[in-house]
């Protein structure tokens, strides 16, 4: 028997390859919808001749509509997104290259932020009173500050008047360090973005965390948990956070997006070298090809980890695994 | 104990209004702002050499003077009109997306509905603000059409919203006598759905406005903003690229009002909802 749950899988593997497919459509609208020859997006803002000639053939630009985008869309599947004319560069390979250092700031922050979120929003919820009002007051000052200014304040108090951490990069330029000195070299660096990054996270996790622990403990089941005499951390702790972590989970996949799109803003205060430095340069050199690139990876990397949510929550939910 | 019932409702009620208030106090000191910016300023906004360049805050310059010698309050002041220009018209256009899209959807059903879902459902995967971003940066970045980058990458919550409402109130009895007794499909959304869908959407207009402020700065913030126009986000984009003098006031006065705005809307938002949906009052 096809388990419940692997057709389930199966089932948004197939919506998320339609999505991509559509994602690729936008941005060939996108390149026609701009004033002018498409050309000059594809290739920068290319003069010679030669090379013009060579980007429209590659790109099927002489052809009609229709056949133009087939030949955009298997130029997209092979990774051939164009070329960086400005860095003389394939953009599969200057965004590839760059996506390490993304996935760095974005995974530790998120790991920060899902682990403080969740205990916030759990004890704002067991508590009420004023830790609740303390708690739900900063998350909302959390999601009201920007956090592009709230990194740039970090940096403007932590690295320049105080000093105790770099003002940008990824590794010291100064001194070259090997082996485990490396690595603390990069999570020295690492502090001021990640936290940048955390804090606008952990307060629209505490509030989701805070709504959803509420939710689950007016149920049936830790009503029978607290009859049975279990002690009240045990109940919230094994019994309501578990069920209610499934729609912070949800939220997480959601707000993949808005994550990627933070990292990328964040890495332009600290000049980390990932694709928000991509991002910023490209967008000065008005180099379209590049920017085309980031939208569509970026799309790519939100429907991949749409799908690993997934099925995380099928392993948090065994209700869906029975379906 | 009824009347401590009571008592305890009202003092709720006063809770919620005290977002509501707030968020009103804040909005409308800073649409003052806005709107009298040329009253309340005696600098011209982006102009350069108003006095020496990285000035601290002093009598003159209250919140001191950028790279160019430009005062910096000046143009904070106009930059808040031109983020609540960009992030209120950009919330209107994506309000009247949403809901065109969210009633066609629920009320039509069937293959519509799926169409259009599985476009919502793309907004999902598509990164909104890299989108908006594109738009305004191909279109040429000049405040109309950033505004309408904003406004048409930003519909997709209003429409799942409106499409839930509408098919919640499509199986209510009126809607039944309204087409047994032969109304247009036109008049049936026009006259009978949308007044009764509607009142409990309005509200998120201010959400809205404010997380398309916070898109808006975000992109004057990369570089994405009208030259001709100061904006908070392009004020803040000037501080990051002299941060290295360290002159701390180029970034925490454009910054404090644009939270200020934000947070303005977020408590407006709030409070209109807890204030339109009384059923949401018992919950929190």
């Amino acid at each position: 028997m096809v388990s419940g749950f692997k057709m389930f899988i199966i089932r948004r593997i197939i919506l998320y390859t339609a999505l991509f497919f559509s994602v690729i459509i936008v941005t060939f609208l996108l390149i026609h919808l701009a004033p002018g020859d498409p050309t000059y997006i594809l290739a920068g803002q290319v003069t010679d001749p030669e090379f013009i000639k060579a980007v429209r053939h590659r790109f099927g630009l002489d052809k009609p509509l229709y056949e133009q985008l087939i030949i955009y869309i298997e130029n997209v599947l092979r990774g051939d997104l164009g070329y960086s004319y400005f860095r003389s560069e394939p953009v599969t390979k200057l965004i590839l290259e760059r996506l390490p250092a993304t996935f760095l700031l974005v995974l530790t922050s998120m790991f920060i932020a899902s682990l403080i979120g969740v205990l916030l929003g759990t004890l704002a919820a067991a508590k009420r009173g004023v830790v609740d009002s303390i708690i739900s007051i900063l998350s909302l000052l959390g999601i009201s500050i920007p956090y592009f200014w709230l990194g740039q304040l970090m940096l403007i108090i932590f690295s320049m008047d105080l000093g105790w951490f770099p003002t940008g990069g990824m590794i010291s330029l100064t001194t070259t360090y090997t082996g485990i000195y490396y690595y603390l070299d990069v999570l020295y660096h690492l502090v001021l973005p990640a936290t940048t990054l955390a804090i606008f996270n952990i307060a629209y996790i505490t509030r989701v965390t805070r709504g959803s622990v509420l939710e689950t403990m007016s149920q049936d089941f830790i009503i029978t948990a607290r009859a049975k005499g279990l002690p009240e951390r045990r109940v919230i702790f094994r019994h309501a956070l578990r069920n209610a972590l499934i729609p912070v989970v949800t939220f997480i996949g959601f707000n993949t997006g808005v994550l990627l799109v933070g990292a990328i803003v964040t890495e332009t205060i600290f000049a980390w070298p990932g694709m928000g430095s991509l991002l910023y340069s490209s967008l000065q050199l008005r180099d379209y090809p590049v920017l085309l690139g980031i939208f569509i990876y970026g799309a790519l990397i939100v429907i991949t980890i749409n799908l690993i949510v997934d099925i995380l929550y099928g392993l948090l939910d065994p209700r869906i695994k029975r379906e | 104990m009824k009347r401590g019932i009571l008592i305890i409702e009202k003092l709720k009620i006063i809770k919620s209004n005290i977002r509501l208030l707030l968020g009103v106090i804040i909005i409308s000191v800073i649409v003052s702002l806005g709107l009298l910016a040329s009253y309340i300023t005696w600098y011209q906004p982006l102009m350069a050499m108003e006095g020496p360049p990285y000035q601290p805050p002093s009598l003159q310059h209250p919140f001191g003077t950028d790279d160019l010698g430009g005062d910096i309050y000046t143009n904070v002041i106009y930059g808040i009109r031109t983020s609540l220009f960009v992030g209120v018209l950009s919330a209107v256009i994506a309000m009247v997306i949403g809901i065109m899209i969210g009633t066609l959807a629920g009320y039509y059903g069937g293959f519509i509905d799926d169409l259009l879902m599985r476009i919502v459902d793309m907004a999902f995967i598509i990164p909104q603000f890299l989108l908006a971003l594109l738009i305004a940066t191909i279109l040429g970045p000049n405040i109309y059409n950033i505004t309408l980058a904003i406004g048409v990458t930003s519909w997709p919550g209003i429409a799942r919203m409106t499409r839930a409402m509408i098919l919640s109130i499509k199986q209510l009895t009126f809607i039944e006598a309204a087409r047994v007794i032969g109304l247009s499909d036109t008049r049936i959304i026009f006259s009978e759905l949308l007044p009764n869908a509607l009142p409990p959407i309005i509200p998120y207009i201010a959400l809205q406005a404010s997380s398309n402020v916070l898109v808006e700065a975000g992109l004057g913030f990369l570089g994405v903003s009208d030259p001709n126009v100061p904006s908070l986000g392009m004020l803040l984009n000037d501080a990051q690229q002299h941060i290295l003098m360290n002159a701390w006031w180029m970034s925490l006065f454009p910054g404090i009002f644009l939270s200020l705005m934000i947070l303005g809307f977020n408590l407006l938002g709030d409070g209109l909802i807890e204030y339109m949906n009384p059923r949401l009052r018992r919950a929190s």
